[in-house]
């Protein structure tokens, strides 16, 4: 099993503490309180590839300009941060790239996997008129920056799953990468060590300590 | 359960139980704490002692279980121990009074301990009669302020003298007409008889209109038979409940509606203990600061402070008034995400009244503007003086009405300004919590978590081996003054006790130092006229004496609270105390979390088992606030 700790960043009511929820427990409150300073959730998933185990730690943050400064606290020592914008409110955007600017400014580790995520899908499904970011614009933001990218509903449900699964799949490329270039390094290590190598969790991570 | 040994090796190793935890150098004190854990243990129900029969109510009361409480008490031992081993300058060890009074000649302690340790509680602990007076001790100091009116209570039932002595010291402390005597003394049941009396009547002459006391039934005269004692015991307890509510209720009645100015350091004290329904909204906005203690000018100053309010209401909704979007946008969005699941905030009326109590709050304190949590601290305010509204009958339901359907849209507007400008006086004691960078926040979180390594190392140390930060779960604790943890009514409970809390400066009077409380329980010397509740003091000094109460979980907790209090208005303010409430929340858990790792520390943490919680638990967590803070008052000292 593998371990990583992803952060969510957003403009408050977005929909990030609902992404999580539908993600991590299946469900969704059409009304959840706000999340005032940061929650904490975790969920695996298994990928297809050799189907390894995936374990997310979670951090939700709250998206309100005043809690601003609690962020780097939380996506620090992140190994993924899930973006997230409202596809029906165009400032939610302009707020999601100047979280991505903050990212690649603070955090030092450049294998850090970042996704951008428009949400609330369904309402643009009922109505299309309530769309204020074209999705194209959005993907071609994504693609310049090197983002992966989604728009999403935590409502429905729809292509949450995805997210993970895709963030999951590019971690542990990296991780693999990682772990290759180093046996080569070393010129000692099997691809079999490797394999058992990845079986324990990143040391420089301390809540992935199993003792 | 036993202590938990210093170091979290040693606990892993030990889990065959509490044995092998402790050593000779266990405290007189960690020994009486222990004892009133196992008092409290369900187990000791059984027993056919009825003196072990008043606890039944402590433990079955309290939803969390016994456990659960016992990490503080844990804690406090441990931290008494140390302090009574290590220091002598150290002193005001409120509860190590009774311990020093027992003659420690003829101590059984050993076997008491011993017992624990084989937590063989129910064969033989009730045999020892040391241990008698050890519940008994620590039933006095858990014990109600405002114990039974004994005429009604118990006038034919035969009861030992310190039953009435501590009946008697109460009664007396609630009856302001009287004159205090610290001394008490033990023939007292008469006096108490006719204090009881006195009171009831008093009550019923001066809340003529509140008629719906209950009648009191009659208990039948002595009966030997265990059962009926029991039987009575438990009409006994349900009496008493019923009768100190009503002397509460009287007592509020005298403080608020008789006097030209009400005594605000009275109000205060009392106050702390919880107010009841009925003079909540009135009591909260005296207690605040926003209505005047001088009774003649709270008409006319209300009804100047509501047409203030509707007149700034009325300009923000002017053209000249150029709308702070982005701020009225966040408050939109977070209405409908405030107290989701209580009915009354789904109501249009109540949200858009919301959103312009929280907006023009924000409008006219730019510094900080809105923050989210705000509108979390301005419910139970507005929820409460909607109660003012509703008849007395009908006080529960107002989580479930529409005002609308019960007020005109003037008094809608009036609990409006009401609970705007009390959300204002309540704010401006915690503005640093939410001005940029939210110092006030981080201050108090810091305060936490020295205060944690203090009274609970092994907690605070077990924290730091999983790398939990307290600011990953304090946070909302305190930017939300832990409103997120419990339901509304615990919550409301606990505002009783915060409001008293809140302004240091009007309280003034008494020069009685926390020290000087502290050695009242030895000395009982200086009795401040002005404390109701100094009689209780006597009960730590007297723990041989052959009484018991029949306390319920709520006297539990209320005793801790009401001795000393006095001395903690002119000390603390609501900042610094809110941050002892958050230690006891926290070590409360203390034992489970323990046992947790870092994802299951931070998941329990953000989602305590408070769900269940009432008034009871809500006393018992500020009492023990209190007994924190009155043993850490000097780490409070450079908390500015
Ligand atoms: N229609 C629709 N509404 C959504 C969706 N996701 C979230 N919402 C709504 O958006 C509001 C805010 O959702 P949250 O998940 O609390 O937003 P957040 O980003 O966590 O907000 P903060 O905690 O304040 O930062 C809620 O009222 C949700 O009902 C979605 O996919 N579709
Ligand atoms: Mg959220």
């Amino acid at each position: 099993m593998l371990q990583f700790k992803l952060v969510l960043l957003g403009d408050s009511s977005v929909g990030k503490s609902s992404i999580v929820h539908r993600f991590v427990k299946d469900s969704f409150d059409e009304f959840r309180e706000s999340t005032i300073g940061a929650a904490f959730l975790s969920q695996s998933i298994k990928l297809d590839e050799d189907d390894t185990v995936i374990k997310f730690e979670i951090w939700d943050t709250a998206g309100q300009e005043r809690y601003k400064s609690l962020a780097p606290m939380y996506y620090r020592n992140a190994n993924a941060a899930l973006v997230v914008y409202d596809i029906t409110a165009s400032d939610s955007l302009s707020k999601a790239q100047s979280w991505v600017e903050e990212l690649k400014n603070k955090v030092a580790d450049d294998k850090l996997v970042i996704c951008l995520v428009g949400n609330k899908l369904d309402l643009c499904q009922e109505d299309s008129g309530k769309r204020s970011v074209e999705i194209s614009d959005a993907k071609q933001y994504a693609d310049e920056q090197g983002l992966l990218f989604f728009e999403v509903s935590a409502k429905t449900g729809e292509k949450v799953n995805d997210v993970f699964k895709s963030i999951g799949e590019s971690l542990y490329s990296y991780k693999k990468e990682e772990l290759l270039s180093k046996s080569e390094q070393n010129g000692t290590n099997t691809h079999g060590q490797v394999d058992l190598q990845l079986q324990k969790p990143a040391t420089s991570d301390p809540t992935s300590c199993c003792t | 359960m036993g202590l938990r040994t210093t170091s979290k090796e040693m606990d892993q190793k030990s889990q065959a139980g509490p044995s092998g935890s402790n050593k000779s150098s266990v405290s007189l004190v960690s020994s009486l704490m222990r004892s009133w854990k196992i008092t409290s243990n369900p187990s000791s129900q059984k027993s056919s002692n009825s003196n072990s029969n008043s606890y039944s109510n402590l433990s079955g009361n309290s939803s969390g279980d016994n456990r659960l409480n016992s990490g503080n008490f844990d804690a406090m031992s441990k931290q008494q121990t140390a302090a009574i081993k290590s220091s002598s300058s150290y002193s005001p060890l409120r509860y190590s009074t009774p311990v020093s009074g027992i003659s420690v000649g003829e101590s059984p302690r050993p076997l008491l301990y011993s017992n624990h340790r084989n937590g063989d509680h129910e064969s033989s602990i009730k045999k020892d009669a040391y241990f008698k007076d050890l519940d008994e001790d620590w039933s006095a100091v858990i014990d109600d302020y405002n114990m039974p009116i004994p005429t009604i209570a118990n006038g034919g039932i035969s009861r030992s003298n310190s039953d009435n002595l501590t009946s008697t010291s109460l009664s007396k402390a609630y009856d302001p007409s009287l004159p205090l005597s610290r001394k008490v003394t033990n023939n007292s049941m008469k006096s108490s008889s006719s204090l009881g009396t006195n009171i009831t009547q008093q009550g019923t002459a001066q809340s003529s209109h509140n008629l719906s006391y209950p009648q009191l039934p009659q208990l039948q005269k002595s009966v030997t038979s265990e059962l009926k004692l029991q039987l009575e015991m438990e009409n006994e307890r349900e009496l008493q409940k019923i009768n100190s509510i009503m002397q509460r209720i009287t007592k509020f009645d005298c403080i608020v509606s008789d006097k030209k100015i009400i005594n605000q350091q009275e109000l205060r004290q009392i106050s702390w203990n919880g107010i009841p329904s009925i003079h909540r909204p009135k009591v909260w906005k005296l207690l605040i600061g926003y209505l005047p203690a001088n009774t003649k000018r709270q008409e006319s100053l209300a009804r100047r402070k509501r047409q203030e309010y509707k007149d700034g209401i009325k300009h923000i909704f002017t053209e000249e008034h150029a709308r702070d979007v982005p701020t009225w946008h966040q408050i939109e969005i977070d209405i409908p995400r405030t107290n989701p699941h209580i009915p009354l905030y789904q109501f249009k009326s109540v949200q858009n009244s919301l959103q312009r109590i929280l907006y023009l709050w924000a409008i006219r304190h730019p510094a900080s503007g809105y923050v989210q949590g705000i509108n979390d601290i301005v419910t139970p305010f507005f929820q409460t003086f909607l109660t003012e509204y509703l008849p007395h009958s009908q006080i529960e339901d107002v989580e479930k009405l529409d005002p609308e359907s019960y007020m005109t849209e003037e008094q809608i507007g009036d609990v409006e300004a009401d609970t705007f400008w009390c959300l204002t006086k309540l704010l401006e004691q915690i503005t640093d919590n939410y001005i940029h960078g939210q110092p006030g926040i981080l201050k108090q979180v810091k305060n936490l978590s020295q205060l944690v390594k203090r009274i609970d190392v092994d907690l605070y140390n077990h924290f730091e081996a999983e790398h939990v930060e307290f600011i990953q779960f304090a946070f909302r604790w305190m930017n939300c003054l832990l409103l997120r943890e419990f339901n509304m009514s615990a919550v409301i409970r606990m505002w009783d006790t915060y409001l008293a809390e809140t302004s240091v400066e009007t309280s003034s009077g008494s020069s009685t130092t926390f020290q000087s409380t502290g050695a009242a329980g030895t000395g009982s010397g200086e009795s401040n006229p002005h404390t109701p509740l100094q009689p209780t003091n006597p009960t730590f000094q007297t723990p041989g004496s052959d009484y018991h109460s029949p306390s319920s979980h709520t006297n539990a907790s209320s005793k801790n609270i009401s001795s000393g209090e006095n001395n903690r208005l002119r000390y603390s303010s609501l900042n610094e105390f809110h941050v002892f409430v958050c230690a006891a929340f926290l070590i409360k858990w203390s034992d489970k979390l323990m046992d947790m790792d870092f994802q299951e520390i931070i998941t329990f943490l953000q989602n305590p088992p408070t769900a269940e919680w009432n008034e009871n638990d809500i006393e018992m967590l500020l009492s023990e606030a209190y007994i924190w803070q009155s043993l850490y008052k000097d780490a409070t000292s450079h908390w500015q």
